[in-house]
């Protein structure tokens, strides 16, 4: 992590970074509340394929997605690599499911880069923009836009 | 029982009381709430000193908060308030209908005035102006004008005293409608001179209080300042105002009254004479007794005292105040040490606990099953101990959250008086099983159905005098509101003794909206009716309680509690409609069934019965419909495994068990694979972290630490009428 | 260390005055009226007793009278908080034996003056 003065020190921001098929992905630390290994959700009928159900944490009923499929991935295994991601988004509890996770980045605003206007499966909005470190390209995520967006259905319409 | 310290605190001005603030803005609001309940219940004939000085002491502890910490809005209010309690409870005047009313509508806009402190936005509250000049008149003793509404529920006849004869010498006379005063106002001697400026916020915050502005001629002193103002209050009552900033005798008044004005007998000049005026002897806001017990000498005390010393002492001469002369036991602000106030959070989190303790026994209790017995005999003996404990927690934690009924009830009295007031109805209102507990979420969300129910009763179901007189009845009506424990249910019931419900009016009105009815239908399944949405039988619709649509939104609400709702009434006589509810939303038995691989929880309260298909008691109807005949009723047959798409990966297991569930005043059947067994389980709740998903009311644990849904059975059942 | 005993039925008024006090250094004991403040006030040695009037089931005035009646307490210092300072109240106070009176709403620094003056 650079820390070259205090200024940008107040703009760094802590990214956690997993893997989804081969694309690397960036979003919000201070968003994640736990990482935890897969296991079967119990199904909702009716819900979109990337809701794969809800899980029991620690008393808690938190729904799991499946990025894999919400991302158009071309395979999704269900390994000892697989791994949950459980999210805090202002008290909404979330669970994504990745196919691994990598480390924690801090990226200053010079790391940062816009993304180009491309066709995107995902909300473009979602994506704040490309971070590079080195040979690494992250796609950083706004995973709070993300999940609120209304086609997850994980919110109910109005 | 308090902690000492070592370190002194800094001067007064360091002294930040905004830490007390929300102490007291909890405290204020009980206060509030008692004062209107004794309001309500004030017999003004025969109200005796214990309520009269209840109701003065609760308006007295909000004006002396509100005046420490600095609300001088409320601080003005609650002082009227007080001035009129304090001569009602000296017997001076006697309480009427209109001194409830102006104090019931005092404390509205006290309450409000101190929510806006709260959040924040000073100077938006009520303007108080109105309220004032009600109460100082009350206090002089006019009647005021009759409210312009049509007649109110008289409890009692208004009786006004003539204030002269009572008013004590302590007394100052005030204007009775308040005329403008122009007023110079000196503060002397300051400390800090800058104190008197922040007198003329005070001008700012308290609507009608009235103008003031710097008197800029003549030569003013280093430590004082001049003000002129322009007001309606009492030279008493600015005094008491400035105190917060200005002790009274660094005040004097002085009243610029114009040569003319002086042989005006209500003239206000030199008719306020107070200590104040004369700094020599001012009262500096404390004082000793000379020769008292524990008193400084002389040299240290103020000269206060020494006046005080040279008055004969005659402990006969002590009238004191009324309360000193009895004891009253008052309405309620409850000892401290019976109770401890907690954070809801806490005891949220405590029920958490519990429930995951619940659910870890569980899973234990079914891991264990298999273990041979003589080998683990101690261990199952404590799984068992364990099974018993973790039982007598959870009804111990869950009665934690039961609170009376009384809380719901309370808010009724005050809600009728002013609706049957507008109404012009004559109401009693009568509770019964006060203290029957309901778990405090219940409670919230019974509130809403249940005043709807009551303002109905009030506004359709209670007549007017003249029509309850032609038809016989007392020309009060009764509104009753009881709950009672019944099983593992709370019932709780609203009757009435109104006009009752016209059999044929709704028939015709439902069959005008179409809906499927026949003269055969029972008292029972008519009555129902009107929880259809859009359903109003009032011939004229009040904006009181609005339209029929209300009807359907309790149903609704009810049922979302897992309860249920039912009417019986006989026309012109009355009606009574009966809430039944679980005890509790976050426990409840349940009977859990396969299908596929997949388990479903069914509320043990929907089961009727259950038995293996046979293949030729069903039919099918139109659109692959099918139904069942189960001894002489046909049932619609809802195959679970459709409902939900479960995935069938064993072509052997079939759905051939028949559960019969009632639910929403139905019954139909489900279709599952396997009855699974019976438990109690713990409610989660899917909304907070999903969201609402069709014919499933929520999700339990299981001890295997799966989820499972467990289904909406009035859902399930309004479904199948489609 | 000397210990007052505060008698007030409002909450936030006796969490304010203990706060005022315990700054300056004295041990305070809370009472919520007469009847509580009479109990504690047997509990262990008190130098000053600090009362409101106007309080349920035993106000200030007849808190006062019963501590003066009990052997006890015939020399502890009681100073009666009021929102009013008329001369029916002072004549009251006087009969009923209190040391003295201050007026509310009062500011802190000027309780803390006036207890100087009356425990050392």
């Amino acid at each position: 992590m650079d820390k070259t003065n205090e200024e940008s020190n107040a703009k760094l921001c802590e990214y956690l970074t997993f893997r989804l098929d081969r694309e690397e992905y960036g979003i919000d630390i201070l968003k994640v509340q736990e990482i935890r290994g897969y296991e079967p959700p119990t199904r909702i009928a009716n819900a979109p394929p990337f809701i794969k159900g809800v899980v029991n944490l620690r008393g808690t009923i938190v729904p799991i997605v499946e990025m894999r499929l919400k991302f158009n991935c071309a395979n999704a295994q269900y390994d000892d690599f697989t791994v949950v991601i459980i999210l805090n988004l202002h008290k909404r509890i979330v669970g994504i499911v990745v196919d691994s996770v990598s480390d924690v980045m801090g990226l200053v605003p010079e790391q940062m880069r816009a993304a180009p206007e491309i066709e995107s499966i995902i909300n473009s909005d979602a994506i704040i923009g490309l971070g590079s470190l080195s040979d690494r390209m992250l796609i950083l995520l706004d995973i709070e836009k993300l999940m609120s967006d209304a086609d997850m259905g994980l919110v109910a319409d109005v | 029982m308090a902690e000492v310290h070592h370190e002194s605190s800094g001067s007064g001005a360091d002294f930040d009381l905004s830490q007390f603030y929300q102490i007291f803005f909890e405290e204020a609001g009980e206060n509030l709430d008692l004062m209107e309940q004794m309001l309500l219940s004030l017999n003004l004939e025969t109200a005796d000193d214990e309520e009269l000085n209840g109701i003065f002491r609760c308006a007295h502890s909000v004006k002396g908060g509100a005046a420490t910490f600095g609300f001088s809005d409320v601080a003005e209010l609650t002082h009227q308030m007080e001035s009129l309690l304090d001569k009602l409870r000296r017997h001076e005047l006697k309480p009427n209908a209109s001194m409830v009313d102006v104090l019931l509508e005092s404390a509205d806009s006290s309450r409000a005035l101190l929510a806006c402190h709260q959040s924040g936005q000073v100077g938006q509250g009520p303007a108080t102006a109105n309220l004032v000049s009600r109460i100082r008149a009350l206090v002089a003793g006019e009647i005021p004008p009759p409210p312009a509404a049509i007649k109110v529920a008289e409890l009692a006849k208004p009786v006004v005293d003539s204030p002269a004869s009572a008013t004590a010498p302590a007394e100052l006379a005030e204007s009775a409608s308040g005329g403008m005063r122009h007023l110079e106002v000196r503060f002397i001697n300051l400390d800090q001179p800058a104190q008197a400026d922040a007198v003329v916020e005070l001008f700012r915050d308290i609507a009608g209080l009235g103008e003031i502005k710097p008197h800029t001629s003549g030569e003013v002193a280093a430590d004082s300042r001049v003000f002129e103002v322009e007001t309606t209050s009492s030279n008493e009552d600015l005094l008491d105002l400035f105190a917060f900033h200005v002790s009274r005798e660094h005040v004097v008044i002085r009243d610029m009254v114009s040569p003319e004005l002086l042989g005006d007998p209500q003239g206000p000049a030199g008719e306020q004479s107070l200590p104040a005026q004369d700094a020599a002897t001012a009262s500096p806001g404390f004082g000793f007794f000379d020769g008292a017990p524990g008193a400084p000498p002389a040299h240290d005390q103020t000269p206060e005292s020494a006046l005080l010393a040279t008055q004969p002492m005659d402990s006969g001469v002590a009238k004191s105040s009324p309360s000193a002369a009895k004891v009253p036991v008052a309405g309620n602000m409850q000892p401290e040490a019976a109770t401890i106030r907690v954070a809801i959070s806490k005891v949220d989190q405590l029920i958490n606990l519990v429930g995951e303790l619940v659910i870890t026994q569980a899973m234990l209790a079914q891991n264990s099953r298999a273990l041979d017995p003589a080998v683990y005999q101690q261990l199952l003996t404590g799984l068992t101990d364990l099974d018993r404990n973790t039982r007598d927690l959870q009804e111990s934690v869950m009665s934690i959250r039961m609170i009376p009924m009384s809380i719901v009830f309370s808010r009724f009295p005050r809600m009728l008086r002013d609706l049957a007031g507008k109404l012009g109805k004559k109401v009693d209102f009568v509770t019964q099983g006060e203290a029957t507990e309901l778990d405090k979420g219940l409670v919230e969300k019974i509130t809403d159905p249940l005043t709807h129910l009551v303002r109905n009763s009030c506004d359709h179901g209670i007549e007017s005098p003249q029509d309850r007189i032609h038809a016989g009845k007392p020309e009060t009506g009764t509104i009753t509101l009881s709950a009672a424990h019944q099983g593992g249910s709370i019932v709780i019931e609203v009757r009435d003794d109104g006009k009752g419900m016209s059999r044929q009016k709704i028939l015709t009105k439902a069959r005008e909206r179409g809906l499927d009815v026949s003269d055969q239908m029972s008292d029972a399944e008519v009555w129902q009716l009107i929880f259809a949405p859009g359903f109003s039988t009032a011939e004229v619709v009040t904006d009181v309680s609005g339209r029929g649509v209300g009807m359907d939104v309790v149903k609704r609400n009810i049922a979302s509690l897992n309860g249920t709702v039912e009417i019986e009434s006989s026309e012109g006589y009355g009606m009574k409609v009966s809430v039944r509810l679980p005890l509790t939303l976050a426990i409840m038995d349940g009977m859990s069934v396969g299908v596929g691989n997949e388990v479903y929880i069914l509320p043990l309260s929907s089961v009727v019965e259950s038995f293996q298909v046979r293949s030729d008691a069903v039919s099918t109807v139109g659109q692959g419909a099918q139904l069942v005949k189960v001894r002489d009723e046909y049932m619609p047959v809802i195959e679970l495994e459709k409902v939900f798409q479960v995935p069938r990966y064993d072509s052997d297991k079939t759905s051939d068990i028949m559960v019969v569930i009632e639910a929403d005043g139905s019954r139909v059947v489900l279709l599952v694979d396997e009855l699974l067994g019976q438990q109690q389980v713990v409610v989660k709740n899917l909304e907070s972290n999903y969201r609402k998903v069709p014919n499933v009311s929520g999700a339990t644990i299981l001890g295997d630490g799966k989820v499972a849904l467990i289904l909406d059975t009035g859902a399930l059942v309004r479904r199948s009428r489609h | 260390m000397p210990v007052i005993l505060t008698v007030d039925d409002s909450p936030s008024m006796r969490k304010m005055v203990s706060f005022t006090l315990i700054g300056a250094g004295y041990k305070v004991i809370e009472a919520i009226d007469g009847v509580d403040a009479f109990e504690k006030a047997q509990d262990q040695p008190i130098d000053l007793v600090l009362t409101d009037q106007n309080m349920p089931r035993m106000d200030g005035l007849g808190l006062t009278r019963k501590l003066r009646e009990h052997p006890h307490f015939k020399t502890v210092p009681i100073l009666v908080l009021t929102t009013e300072s008329s001369d029916l109240m002072k004549q009251a106070g006087r009969a009923a034996g209190a040391t003295g009176w201050l007026v509310k709403p009062f500011d802190p620094s000027r309780l803390i003056e006036v207890i100087k003056k009356v425990i050392k």
